[in-house]
């Protein structure tokens, strides 16, 4: 007679192998995550939308043959009609894996894993490491959090807050004291209880966790030369930045301003929902950000980050001015960003991979265009770099999370 | 819930025993593990091993299995059973009693044919629990030994099964130590005065175990990597036998469970789903070989043609190869319809090949027994040790190019075990091909 028994483990077995086949899984969803962050189908998501990316699965290597005419492959054809040469399908047809016991499978071919992520999550695995540079302490505090700390004893108190330990080492002192003046006799069997005196509570203290205040400022070129491309890609750029903060910080105020050749502060749906019309004075933004900073963001308690997103193509004569005022937000903002789309910077990308953003200085020593804008803002900008100005260049979607991490990647 | 209790299980496997002993099989005593669907998950992942070693791959393989059955692909397993003494079997407690009855029938089969194919001779199925245990252990040490941890095991172990299909598939053959080689290779060079071998080769014969070979011989691992190495070598010898016999191994739990459920005289209420179960397993599937379908139709004929005998003598002597060779005809594969095809570059599309007709049916059929088992896997060997440490490796080239992708990752994990140069050498498109 065979045995039966049922199984007597209640743990899950495999549960440590599939804790360390999902950690390798979710450093592909990193991996990959940057392919997809300027994805249509992302932008413009609120928080509740899952989004569902493909993930390549933790492929196992093994010598495999290729798939070429000299490695066939057999089947049964059933009752069909099966005749040589017949064209009988697109791509090499995955084969099933035999069930049971010895399987020694050579399966190739990619495995994807749809995974399904919330903006939310997808923001943590993205800005896990990346953070507002020189938040500093400013005379005015958020109230962000509060929470309960245990701080000493006292003797009044509600009863669940009774410490045990306490209040028995009082008692124990209490009944050595009595001992020794001879008033109570262990030997005896007498009991000796707790007195009143031996309570001792815990206090708690309510703590305050307290947020520097920050404000920042999105500004975006919003003028008729912002073509399709250029639109998506700032965006997408101001998008992530967004969700950077709303993601790390709970208490910040964004001041949306968008610009032709004079600028308007936005709430953020018309920010987002980007129409662009007539010509570039970006001067006219910055003036903007200076007026209401002036008026509602003192920078002695004010964290200020500023960040200008456009194609560059600044009326000439405006250049000079910009700047100025460049210099002066840069002089009361912890960190202003000036981010560039331009579509040359794709090739130039390509060609001088080693170039790409080196620590903010993109400027590519590379083709004509240098030598024809020579004037133009982006180099006009270049003195003006250092830990609290950053300009990045931005010329596809693959660019925008370069753009993130030199700007919030701690320095690089 | 379910329309059964053990008592039932136990009633229908008295059955079972009396009927297989009639029939003449001769097999381990089983012990059947009442398990749910999770824990059904988990012992696929392990391949029924109750006591395998840990590894990420493991935690894939069931999310695989998971993610497959929840999107309809695939069933679970009738039957999971191991070739140890007792035999180790899983019921799923999610099953319906007639399901318990088919596989309770089909593990006699297989713990039959584990107990009798020559392939299983030097299989140790009354301590492999304990030796799969005992390497668990090891492996968990390691992970836990903070001078050491689980990325370093990893690093050891995703090597090593990049490459543990590169064992010996010569299962009941022995393997002759250098020692013995050399001996001969002496007793050669009296008989003959011609024959002048290189004595001093190391390897002295094509080396075809590699996990053991670099094991024994980089000099750049550690006592615990070539432990891990060894591990790995120990698990792929018991699976080798197993993936040498998989259409038999199926073919005959399948005829035999067949058999023995025509003999119990179920009711009809158990007998009905049965057979519709059963022809849902042994039915072929379009495009593709389901061992269980070739393994049972070849039997059914072997029965046909040469009784029961002659079926229980094939069990014990064949593999796959030979079983095919042996047993497959023209008539055979008409019936069966098989027909091999491939992807055409030029095309880019997949055709037909060869059909089973008078012309093809050979052509065919070596094919088939390309895509059996191990077959499907290249053999790569040990040609020598060059000077410099040099590794020299050589696939064997069968007509069949290797996928370079795949090939390049596994060249790099060979190349992080051994710490020395290693060399790869192949045919790509007719042309010599070095890694």
């Amino acid at each position: 007679m065979s045995v039966f028994r049922k199984h007597k483990s209640i743990v899950d077995r495999a549960a440590s192998d599939r804790g360390r086949h999902k950690k390798k899984i979710e450093k592909a969803i990193k991996d990959s995550i940057r392919d997809v962050i300027a994805d249509e189908s992302i932008i413009g998501q609120n928080g509740t939308k899952k989004i569902r990316i493909p993930v390549r699965g933790i492929k196992e290597y093994r010598f495999v043959y290729g798939s070429n005419e000299k490695n066939k492959t057999v089947g049964s054809g059933g009752g069909h009609k099966v005749k040589r040469g017949q064209k009988i399908g697109q791509k090499r047809t995955e084969k099933a894996k035999g069930q049971g016991t010895g399987k020694a499978s050579n399966e190739r071919g990619d495995e994807y894993y749809d995974v399904e992520i919330s903006l939310e999550e997808l923001a943590e695995y993205l800005f896990n490491d990346l953070q507002l540079p020189d938040l500093e302490k400013k005379q005015f505090k958020f109230v962000s959090q509060e929470t309960i700390k245990r701080k000493g004893y006292r003797f009044k108190g509600i009863r669940p807050r009774l410490s045990k330990k306490e209040t028995l080492k009082r008692k124990i002192r209490r009944q050595k004291i009595a001992e020794k003046l001879g008033t109570y006799d262990p030997e005896e069997g007498e009991r000796f209880p707790f007195h009143q005196d031996d309570m001792k509570y815990h206090h708690i203290k309510p703590k305050v966790k307290e947020n520097s205040a920050a404000v920042i400022f999105f500004l975006m070129d919003v003028s008729g030369s912002m073509s399709q491309d250029r639109k998506y890609l700032a965006r997408s750029f101001f998008f992530l930045l967004y969700q950077f903060l709303n993601h790390k910080y709970e208490q910040v105020d964004v001041v949306f301003i968008s610009h032709s050749t004079h600028a308007s502060r936005v709430s953020e749906d018309d920010f987002f929902k980007v129409g662009t019309y007539g010509g570039t004075i970006i001067s006219s933004a910055l003036n903007l950000e200076l007026d209401i900073i002036e008026k509602e963001y003192h920078p002695n308690t004010w964290n200020i980050y500023s960040f200008y997103c456009g194609d560059g193509e600044n009326w000439s004569h405006d250049n000079e001015k910009s700047l100025d005022l460049f210099k002066k937000i840069k002089s009361i903002s912890q960190l202003t960003g000036y981010a560039e789309i331009n579509e040359h910077y794709s090739n130039f990308a390509d060609e001088h991979e080693e170039a790409v953003m080196p620590d903010g200085y993109p400027w590519p020593s590379f083709s004509a265009w240098k030598n024809e804008e020579l004037e133009n803002l982006w180099s006009k900008l270049t003195p003006l770099c250092d830990s609290k100005f950053k300009k990045v260049m931005i010329g596809q979607t693959a660019h925008i999370w370069q753009a993130f991490n030199s700007l919030f990647g701690g320095g690089k | 819930m379910s329309d059964w209790t053990e008592a039932d299980l136990v009633h229908w496997d008295e059955k079972i025993i009396r009927v297989a002993e009639d029939l003449g099989l001769d097999w381990h005593p089983i012990d059947y593990e009442i398990i749910d669907y999770q824990e059904m998950l988990g012992a696929m992942a392990y391949v029924g091993l109750p006591t395998h070693y840990r590894h990420w791959s493991y935690g894939k393989e069931y999310e695989r299995t998971h993610t497959l059955y929840n999107m309809g692909q695939t069933g679970l397993p009738y039957e999971m059973i191991i070739n140890s003494n007792p035999s180790i079997a899983y019921l799923m407690q999610e099953n319906a009693l007639y399901i318990h009855i088919l596989t309770m029938a089909h593990c006699v089969g297989h713990s039959d044919f584990f107990k009798n194919n020559r392939m299983f001779d030097e299989t140790n199925p009354d301590n492999i629990i304990d030796s799969f245990k005992s390497s668990a252990k090891y492996v968990r040490k390691l992970i836990e030994d903070p001078s050491i941890g689980i990325d370093n095991v990893e690093r050891i172990l995703d090597a090593a099964h990049a490459i543990k299909y590169q064992v010996p598939r010569s299962a009941g053959l022995t393997h002759k130590s250098r020692d013995e080689i050399l001996a001969m290779e002496k007793l050669k060079m009296t008989q003959d005065q011609t024959y002048t071998p290189n004595l001093s080769k190391v390897p002295l014969q094509p080396e075809y175990n590699l996990l053991k070979f670099i094991a024994e011989h980089s000099k750049h691992l550690a006592e615990w990597e070539r432990n891990l190495l060894l591990i790995v070598e120990e698990s792929s010898k018991y699976f080798i036998p197993q993936a040498l016999t998989k259409v038999m191994n199926e073919g005959w739990a399948c005829t035999i469970h067949y058999k023995i459920i025509n003999e119990l005289n179920l009711p009809d209420h158990l007998h009905l789903p049965f057979i519709k179960l059963h022809n849902q397993v042994v039915r072929p599937q379009l495009g593709q070989i389901n061992p269980y379908h070739l393994g049972f139709t070849l039997f059914e004929k072997i029965i046909e043609e040469g009784g029961m005998s002659e079926a229980m003598i094939v069990r014990e002597v064949h593999n796959d190869i030979s079983f095919l060779r042996f047993y497959v005809d023209e008539e055979f594969m008409e019936d069966q319809n098989y027909f091999s095809y491939s992807f055409k570059k030029d095309k880019k599309a997949i055709t037909i090949d060869d059909i089973s007709d008078n012309d093809g049916w050979e052509a065919v059929r070596d094919e088939m027994i390309n895509n059996i088992g191990l077959n499907r896997i290249p053999i790569v060997f040990v040609d020598e040790v060059e000077k410099n440490n040099t590794l020299s490796l050589i696939h064997e080239h069968d007509g069949r190019d290797l996928d370079l992708s795949y090939a390049t990752k596994v060249f790099e994990h060979i190349q992080a075990l051994w710490g020395d140069e290693v060399r790869l050498i192949s045919m790509v498109e007719n042309e010599i091909w070095e890694f």
